[in-house]
């Protein structure tokens, strides 16, 4: 989330796309209720009329898949009835940049970017980028005029996107599109702010990152961005889902979304010099230009005392894939299935549900040699050598089960979708066996670790090197027992040396060494520092001589009236709650929307640490610098980027600077109606010409899946519902598998409400009980009669004991996934419905 | 020495009494009920008990009263001049003068209670098992339910009288629910019409 | 102590269900096996141990395919409670002093009678033929709680408090008046309802049946009266007249 959860209730108007809140986030729901209260609109745009779309002001149905051509044609409307914010956006956005003059779009390239190799599926994205002046600044033209200005680009770019042609595409009625456009495009003024809300259903698509793209284009045209009530807001399918991304969870990310270094940058020297963003722009303020500090300091959090300026802190040790390897879900268990691994820890998932292609994962899980399942219950991926299709003499795969205890029998902190990290303490002792997951980790350490000693090994550094000091060994050596706050600390960091700001007269201590670091400003690259998540530097530190964990905190103090809560627990970055709030000012630091001051410039007011006049009041800002008028010490708003602008033209992407409407790998439709491109371009096919493993099959635009489907979850059950079924209260109310369809497609199949049905697709059969409903209507596409099923996730084979639960919706799902996250591709797909 | 003749069989005698403790007891256990009397529990424990107790005369009750069809149900139907005139004397009641018209074993007023008797027990005994046994069926409770108290209304007033009848106000009646025998002398004052028919019978 | 209620807001309710486990958590009421019979609405019905539950109705609509409404469905705790009117058990049924009518499991006798007082069709019976229903969560609101359903509900659709501020915030809200403000003697659960009670699949006018009303107030004390005037009657035929003797009257 660029805000957070509470500022939902900021908003004009709340776009609810590619999520289902009131069903998934429930609780978020008291804040966008207090938004309708007064006088909001919500907008939810989604194939289904969901438990959400019930509460909408605007409720817009739209075919899975759809959503860039749905926004693109917003993006239209905005730009053709000059709804944008223009000072916002010829100021904060590089809307004036001039691109390269060599790139051309889509709608010149039959659906391409240029640059685009057919072989390697990839681009060559040399000409998407800026010119560049002989300050090597971007050259400008802030009039927007210049045919080769981002602005013109973006309008020549969504001129193709014509409400005839989305219509046509996402089966959304023209009259629909325009009441959904015009409540959202009405935020475009500087006291109107409107917020959106996604979740997996922009995420989970062939085009998941472009989808979320298309709408920070549209924020950013409506300077919705840094505002409250505004931004772009993820919402996280699991309560610490932010944190375990924060900390690194994603194969390509350090913690702190430091890249993982690669195998060919052999030295940190390298590294640093090729993976920090650099700006000529004296007025971008460049944040990621101190990545140098924040790899060092996590070196020195993990590797301590033998990190050292002579080894490059432990550099070499750090594990680095090869270049041009993905080792993200879907390539782990393609890899998996051709038996290129031998073991594999299901620590807290259930891949054999939760995976896209599920009978793929479950054949895969059969080609280990071990596995280990840490969870709280058995689950189908522990059990899967029993399960449907497995014949428990031939799978040779040993399994370990770890019981783990759950979050109200362990304390620590959980960071939620608003980067907000709250302190919970433990309620109950742990039962039966169970352990927390620092407990196992502690005692998968120590085996591990003696067993490098005794036995050797090609490189044990990287886990004979790691500091371990949680707690108080026991004569073996091992902790005894965990404690917890002790990781906490460690991921704030340390301050390993004094330090001194050199530059104040006179020279002035910051920090003391062996002390708590109190900021991330303070963190360096020398090795004087450590910090174990260079983001949550502040959360556990020292305030006026008493250690402090930050998000332990638990006053109830809103002094802006705007839900900021300050004292309430601790979000990162330096507790601030909404991100890219210098743009919600105009350049002198005056609000947009006074109402709704996130921060203001005091020009009178004295800096209590410089000492100078001029200071910001509200949320913390991002940086202290003074307003972007300022010509000496102002700066731009989009601190992160080293243009220190929003990004309407994003080159950083695989599949184009801005967003394109392709098709899902399977959908109803022959041919792509915006271009030749039926699907995207840079996704990596997992069955192609050439072939592939018959569990990758995909079938489009094929008269035996002639359905579109997608997956969604329930309020009553939690993602592959491991917790929630073993739950009697929440099966009691939510107790099988079943498929959601229209009377119009039941009628033209026989099929009656209530009845157990099949559904299949080219990988896989389950049964689902049909909900036959009005709140599925088939869509009217490219002049044809296009009809979409859904079901839920979060059934499996091994529980209810029975089977009377049904087996998961993603035996259905394909082998595809985002081209840039390779995120599965499970909300768009083809099947077939029929009585059983 | 008193001719005696014999007015009830044994087994009249004893269904009387066991209807009439049957409804003593449904009687103060409804009561009960009706009037959340607590201080029954000092006879009952619990009014859970005294629900289990109500249920159970209920049968017994009703068992009575269909066993009491073979004994004057044929009698009871069979109203003749004398009965109306007998009804409409008031059976004599309200004048030591009146003069009534000769009567068969049941004089009219004694059909007339045991028709009531049978209305309102049928009534009373019909409603009770369907709220016993089917409560659930809304409608039909709440039409059972009425029909239970205005019957046992009735019944509550009905059965005082019937005892002042049988016992204070007609002496030497009593007896008959207790030996079964009353003296033919009396018989004929107040049976004429049935001690004639003996007496032709014999 | 002033009254507490319950406030349902339709409105705000998103179907979430989260008081339908709450309350099961807080009152420790066993899960039953169930199906899904094409609805999202499950189980399909109160249940002895199912002491709320949220209706699902899809209701047509001009501007969508449908209007999808989350009513809440549970014990409304009336004033003049024809449950508690019909009960014959002492203390089966109990109004709390915050205004609820509660029950004691012990006290109940298993008669049933309650499910026929009821306008709502609340009461139901578990095994032990023992009463169940929704009671307002009174241990909860002794110790200054709010109940279960009230606590967990994250929109505020469920609302408890004071009545007399549960209907002034109400009023503030632009709803000039609420379902069962005035029925039955003012109901312990309102419903800020935006249509008619019909739409909402609620009776308009909610009534206990008059034959109860009639058995409570004319036919219970007609009881005594008829009894003192028959056992009156013949105490005083008895002074007045006296019994037949021998010789007098008899037949011609």
């Amino acid at each position: 989330m660029t805000n957070h959860w509470i500022d939902v209730k900021n908003a004009d108007v709340i776009l609810v796309m590619g999520a289902n809140p009131a069903e998934n986030h429930p609780v978020s729901m008291k804040w966008i209720m207090r938004a309708k209260e007064k006088g909001a609109k919500l907008v939810v745009v989604d194939p289904r009329f969901t438990r959400t779309a019930a509460k909408a002001d605007i409720y817009a149905p739209m075919r899975s898949g759809t959503d860039i051509a749905f926004m693109g044609g917003m993006i239209k409307y905005i730009l053709e009835h000059n709804l944008y914010f223009k000072e916002y956006v010829v100021n904060y956005t590089n809307a004036s940049f001039l691109v390269n003059p060599g790139y051309k779009g889509p709608g010149e390239l039959k659906g391409l970017f240029s640059g685009y190799d057919e072989k390697t599926r990839k681009y060559d994205k040399k000409t998407w980028s800026f010119q560049m002046d002989e300050k090597g600044l971007p050259k400008k033209d802030p009039a927007l005029k210049d045919q080769n200005c981002v602005f013109q680009l973006l309008k020549k770019h969504y001129s193709r996107y014509t409400l005839d042609k989305v219509s046509s595409i996402t089966g959304t009625p023209k009259e629909k599109l325009v009441e959904v456009y015009k409540a959202f495009a009405s935020t475009g003024k500087p006291d109107r702010v409107g917020t959106e809300l996604y979740a997996m259903g922009w995420t989970q698509h062939t085009v998941g990152t472009q989808n979320i793209r298309a709408m920070a284009i549209i924020q950013l045209l409506l300077g919705n961005i840094g505002m409250a009530g505004g931004g772009i807001n993820a919402l996280r399918g699991a309560c610490n889902v932010q944190g375990s991304t924060d900390h690194g969870l994603l194969f390509h990310i350090l913690p702190g979304y430091i890249p993982v270094p690669t195998a060919s940058i052999t030295d940190l020297k390298t590294y640093i010099e090729k993976l920090t963003p650099k700006t000529k722009d004296p007025k971008s303020v460049n944040w990621w230009g101190n990545r140098g500090k924040y790899i060092t300091s996590y070196l020195k959090a993990i590797y301590g005392n033998h990190a050292t300026k002579d080894n490059d802190f432990g550099y070499a040790w750090v594990p680095k894939p090869d270049e041009g390897i993905n080792a993200s879900w879907l390539m782990l268990f393609d890899r998996m299935f051709k038996g290129k691994f031998e073991g594999f820890f299901a620590w807290g998932m259930n891949p054999a549900c939760s995976g896209a292609n599920s009978n793929k994962v479950r054949k895969a899980l059969a080609k280990l040699k071990w596995m280990v399942d840490v969870d709280l219950f058995d689950n189908e991926t522990s059990s899967f050598w029993k399960g449907p299709g497995m014949n428990p003499k031939e799978v040779q795969t040993e399994v370990f089960s770890l019981p783990a205890c759950s979050i109200v029998e362990k304390e620590g902190s959980i960071t939620n979708s608003g980067r907000l990290a709250q302190w919970h303490d433990k309620a109950i002792e742990p039962v039966g066996g169970s352990k927390p997951d620092s407990e196992i980790i502690n005692e998968l350490y120590f085996r591990v670790k003696r067993l490098y000693r005794k036995q050797g090994g090609k490189l044990p550094d990287p886990v004979t090197k790691l500091t371990w000091d949680y707690g108080e060994k026991g004569p073996d050596g091992k902790i005894k027992k965990m404690d917890i706050h002790r990781v906490a600390k460690e991921i704030n960091g340390y301050y390993l040396e004094d330090l001194i700001d050199k530059k104040a007269a006179p020279p002035k201590q910051l920090g003391k060494k062996g002390e708590l670091c109190a900021t991330f400003v303070h963190l360096q690259n020398d090795g004087t520092t450590s910090s174990g998540n260079w983001i949550y530097c502040q959360s556990y530190t020292r305030k006026e001589g008493k250690v402090i964990n930050m998000m332990a905190r638990r006053k109830k103090t809103d002094p802006t009236g705007l839900g900021l809560y300050p004292e309430w627990a601790w979000c990162w970055p330096v507790n601030r709650k909404i991100i890219y709030n210098r743009a919600s000012v105009d350049l002198q630091g005056r609000p947009w929307d006074p109402k709704r001051a996130v921060i203001k410039w005091n020009p009178a007011k004295e800096d209590p640490n410089t000492k100078k006049p001029g200071v910001w009041e509200g949320d913390v800002p991002d940086g202290p610098a003074p307003p972007m008028s300022d010509e000496k010490a102002g700066k731009y708003p989009f601190i992160m980027r080293p243009d220190g602008m929003g990004a309407l033209f994003g080159p950083g992407l695989a599949d184009g600077p801005f967003p394109e409407h392709y098709e899902a790998l399977e959908c109803p439709l022959q041919e792509n109606l915006m271009s030749k491109q039926r699907i995207n371009p840079a996704v990596k096919l997992f069955y192609d010409k050439a072939g592939g493993v018959p569990e990758d099959i995909f079938f489009s635009y094929d008269i035996r899946y002639p359905y579109v489907a997608t997956t969604y979850r329930v309020s009553e059950h939690w993602q592959t519902g491991v917790f929630t079924r073993h739950e009697p209260w929440q099966l009691e109310m939510m107790p099988q598998q079943f498929v959601e369809l229209s009377e119009e497609l039941a009628k033209e199949k026989g099929i009656k409400n209530g009845d157990k049905i099949n559904v299949s697709s080219g990988r896989g059969k389950i049964w689902a009980i049909a909900v036959v409903t009005e709140r599925f209507k088939p869509f009217k596409v490219a002049g044809n009669t296009v009809h979409q099923v859904g079901l839920p996730w979060c059934f499996g084979w091994q529980y209810p004991e029975d089977g009377s639960g049904g087996d998961s919706s993603n035996l259905l799902t394909p082998t595809i996934g985002d081209a840039n996250t390779m995120i599965p591709e499970t909300k768009a797909f083809m099947v077939n419905v029929e009585k059983a | 020495m008193t001719t005696m003749i014999k007015k009830t069989s044994a087994f009249e005698r004893a269904n009387h009494w066991i209807m009439a403790v049957s409804f003593l007891v449904l009687a103060v256990t409804g009561a009960g009920f009706l009037y959340r009397l607590e201080g029954l529990n000092s006879i009952f424990g619990s009014f859970q008990n005294m629900k289990t107790v109500h249920n159970y005369a209920g049968i017994v009750f009703s068992v009575s009263l269909v066993l009491s069809l073979f004994s004057y149900l044929g009698e009871a139907l069979r109203f003749d001049a004398d009965d109306f005139i007998w009804l409409l004397t008031l059976g004599g009641y309200l004048s030591k003068k009146a003069k009534l018209p000769p009567q068969g074993r049941l004089n009219a007023g004694q059909k007339s209670f045991y028709l009531f008797l049978i209305i309102a027990g049928t009534a009373i005994s019909a409603t009770g098992y369907i709220i016993w046994l089917v409560p659930t069926l809304r409608e039909w409770i709440l039409i059972s339910h009425l029909t239970h108290n205005i019957s046992f209304v009735l019944l509550l007033m009905a059965i005082p009288i019937h005892i002042y009848l049988g016992t204070l106000a007609n002496p030497g009646t009593f007896r008959i629910m207790v030996y079964g025998t009353v003296p033919v002398e009396w018989a004929r004052k107040k049976h004429a019409k049935w001690v004639r028919s003996m007496e032709a019978g014999q | 102590m002033q009254r507490k209620t319950l406030l349902i807001s339709p409105e705000l309710c998103i179907g979430c269900r989260g008081c339908q486990t709450a309350c099961k958590a807080w009152n420790r009421l066993p899960a039953t096996k169930t199906a899904n019979k094409g609805s999202f609405e499950n189980p399909p019905d109160l249940t002895p141990y199912v002491y709320n539950k949220i209706r699902y109705v899809e209701a047509p609509s001009e501007a969508n395919p449908v209007r999808w409404l989350f009513i809440s469905q549970r014990c409304m705790h009336c004033e003049d409670a024809g449950c508690m009117k019909i009960c014959p058990a002492p203390g089966a049924l109990f109004r709390t002093k915050e205004g609820a009518v509660a029950f004691n499991k012990d006290k109940c006798i298993g008669c049933k009678l309650c499910i026929a007082g009821c306008p709502f069709n609340i009461p139901r019976y578990d095994e032990k033929d023992k009463i169940s229903k929704c009671h307002l969560c009174p241990d909860r609101i002794a110790g200054g709680l709010e109940p279960a359903c009230a606590k967990t509900c994250p929109t505020g659709a469920i609302a408890f408090g004071d009545r007399s501020a549960i209907i002034a915030g109400a009023r503030n809200a632009g709803y000039r008046k609420l379902y069962g403000e005035a029925d039955l003697g003012g109901l312990g659960v309102l419903y800020a309802f935006k249509e008619s009670p019909e739409f909402y699949g609620m009776n308009e006018k909610p009534a206990i049946p008059e034959s109860i009303v009639f058995w409570h107030n004319v036919l219970k004390p007609l009881a005594l009266i008829g009894l003192g005037g028959a056992v009156a009657g013949s105490v005083l035929h008895y002074l007045a007249i006296g019994p037949k003797r021998d010789g007098e009257g008899g037949e011609k």
